[in-house]
């Protein structure tokens, strides 16, 4: 340390306002960002296995013959579950970065909440999202002759919040079991997407689930978004009003996922996994 | 006399941790702690490994939440204004750990935002801090390759972000070189002098106790033994005063049944007797030795350091 003994600038905290709170969302964006661009496992994230998926699915469609519509319901499903899982996994780096570098409490001695952790690192997961979706179009447009924006473009922007706001959500799930389980919980990062999107209809209609699985389909939002983004491609809607019931599912599921992490938080306050996370 | 108004006031807190699933097993870790810290004072936390210093320092902190007692800091409950309070106070420990591949300035940079911080007043207290704790030269290194002592500075630069009016320090300046910890002690010693901050701190070095703390208490199974400023607990204790000697002979037969000796130690060829007053005793031990023909060849009074304490109440 510098022999100086000068005080520290005694400018005071700002008050607490919009603007603050929009710093501390940044904050977590911030973060985000430069781990993203630092890091070469990143990259992979955002090109390798969506390129991978989109081309495998791709040729799997044309050696099935498939018409374009057919092909169409499919590689929907493929750029659905890409874009949710980077976006997702973004909004657990919230959580998961601290719990790698064993730094978990330094973050929650801060005047931080919910919404800043999640809705910071979900911005740069939407980002990171369209990237995906524009690379998946590109590749599916050029190989297949995929047409990514069949519905027009504000059926596919539409589509691509509700996928954003279904990755928010198993995001926070994530951050949750991971604050309540520790890094043994890790896992459901990567595996938690595949679950909802199977059970969405990822790559087929749910009339061809059982039928008390198309009762927890029908509660997923995810199902009406990929609904609603088909029927642009001509297939017949098999619910009323999808986009409007898949918003309304993702925020009643949004409050639900902020009280379960807010609980978890909690939790872990309680029974100290909080101070083991950092240790 | 006008009463200081307390920056921390803990009262009764008492924390059992909870583990396994199928056998249960439970470690009290507090068990009724009580302290009063007032404003503006360097408070000392001593005490054996798992005697429950880094548990009170984190509920105190906000990180844990008790089972039992109360606690406020500046007045404001650590439970119910949790949120509020975190503006005014951090933390910074020797083993800090922060996201790997964060740079010294991102990771304060990151901190300072969640702190509210941003635009000229963040980058101006970024760069201030890396500056204060000589950081700067080490801006393009990753968290992970920076050697103890940096990172431990990183802790503390972070811990002053929000120029917090209570500091909670748990072993700060462990395993360190001297010479960065006797800076470190020296930075802590301005923060109070400076901006008035209240300083509360977990240490295993002694010295570092006496050196720095008003006052200090002595934890031990999750409760507070003893508290007072360093020289109080040497009195309270009441450990004696011990009177070093050089003899010839080394060690006179008849020496430990002296009236008020309480120990006599070999230590080399000097010879430290405990005894209960040194004011009181050493005028008839020296006459003792004198009539005996023992050569006195040094003697020198001491009053116990504040280690011999430790140990005293650890036992």
């Amino acid at each position: 340390m510098s022999s100086r003994a000068e005080p520290l600038g005694a400018s005071p905290l700002p008050a607490e306002g919009w603007a603050t709170e929009w710093v501390r969302l940044t904050a977590f964006a911030y973060r985000n960002l430069i781990m993203a661009r630092r890091n070469v496992f990143f990259v992979f994230e955002l090109t390798f296995w969506p390129g991978v998926a989109m081309l495998s699915h791709g040729l799997l469609t044309r050696f099935l013959d498939l018409t374009p519509e057919m092909t169409a319901f499919i590689l929907v499903g493929t750029v659905a579950l890409s874009a949710v899982q980077v976006c997702q996994l973004d909004v657990a780096y919230a959580v998961l970065f601290d719990i790698w570098s064993k730094s978990m409490k330094h973050q929650f001695l801060t005047p931080v909440r919910i919404h800043h952790l999640a809705l910071g690192s979900w911005l740069v997961g939407v980002g990171r999202g369209v990237i995906v979706w524009a690379l998946m179009a590109l590749i599916g447009g050029r190989a297949f002759g995929f047409d990514f924006i069949g519905g027009g473009p504000l059926h596919v922007a539409l589509f691509l919040l509700g996928c954003f706001l279904t990755a928010l959500v198993i995001g926070m799930l994530v951050c949750a079991l991971v604050v309540l389980f520790g890094t043994r919980a890790e896992t459901s990062a990567w595996a938690a997407v595949n679950f909802f999107v199977m059970l969405a209809g990822i790559y087929y209609p749910i009339s061809v689930l059982p039928g008390w699985v198309q009762a927890i389909s029908a509660a997923i939002p995810l199902t009406y978004f990929l609904d609603a983004i088909r029927a642009g491609y001509g297939f017949p809607s098999q619910f009323a009003h999808p986009f409007a019931t898949g918003f309304a599912l993702s925020l009643v599921y949004v409050i639900i996922a902020h009280w379960a992490l807010a609980a978890a938080i909690t939790r872990s306050r309680r029974t100290g996994l909080l101070l083991k996370l950092s240790e | 006399m006008p009463v200081a108004p307390l920056a921390v006031d803990a009262r009764d807190l008492a924390k059992t941790f909870r583990s396994g699933w199928l056998r249960r097993r439970e470690t009290a870790a507090l068990r009724g702690a009580s302290l009063q810290v007032p404003r503006g004072a360097i408070y000392g936390l001593l005490g054996p490994n798992g005697a429950g210093k880094t548990t009170l320092l984190s509920i105190l902190a906000t990180l844990l939440l008790p089972d039992r007692g109360s606690a406020t800091i500046l007045g404001h409950d650590v439970v119910r204004e949790a949120f509020a309070l975190r503006r005014r106070l951090n933390m910074a420990s020797g083993n800090a750990s922060f996201v790997w591949s964060l740079r010294p300035g991102e990771v304060l940079s990151f901190y300072g935002r969640l702190y509210g911080l941003h635009g000229r007043v963040l980058r101006g207290r970024v760069g201030e801090l890396l500056e204060r704790f000589e950081l700067t030269p080490h801006l393009k290194t990753e968290y992970n390759e920076l050697s103890t002592g940096l990172k431990q500075r990183l802790a503390l630069a972070k811990a002053l972000l929000n120029d917090p009016e209570v500091l909670f320090l748990d072993e700060p300046t462990l395993g360190l070189d001297p010479d960065v910890s006797i800076r470190i002690r020296s930075q802590i010693s301005e923060l109070r002098r400076e901006r008035g901050t209240t300083v509360i701190l977990t240490t295993h070095y002694m010295r570092e106790a006496e050196e720095l703390c008003d006052r200090i208490a002595f934890i031990k199974g999750g409760l507070i033994l003893a508290e007072g400023s360093a020289d109080e607990l040497k009195r309270q204790i009441r450990i004696g005063d011990v009177i070093a000697l050089r003899l010839e002979p080394a060690v006179p037969a008849g020496l430990a049944e002296l009236p008020g000796m309480l120990s006599v130690q070999a230590r080399g060829d000097r010879l430290d007797c405990t005894v209960d007053s040194a004011e009181k005793r050493l005028p008839d031990l020296l006459k003792w030795l004198c009539d005996r023909g023992v050569l006195i060849r040094d003697c020198q009074v001491r009053e116990p350091d504040l280690e011999e304490v430790f140990v005293e109440l650890a036992r």
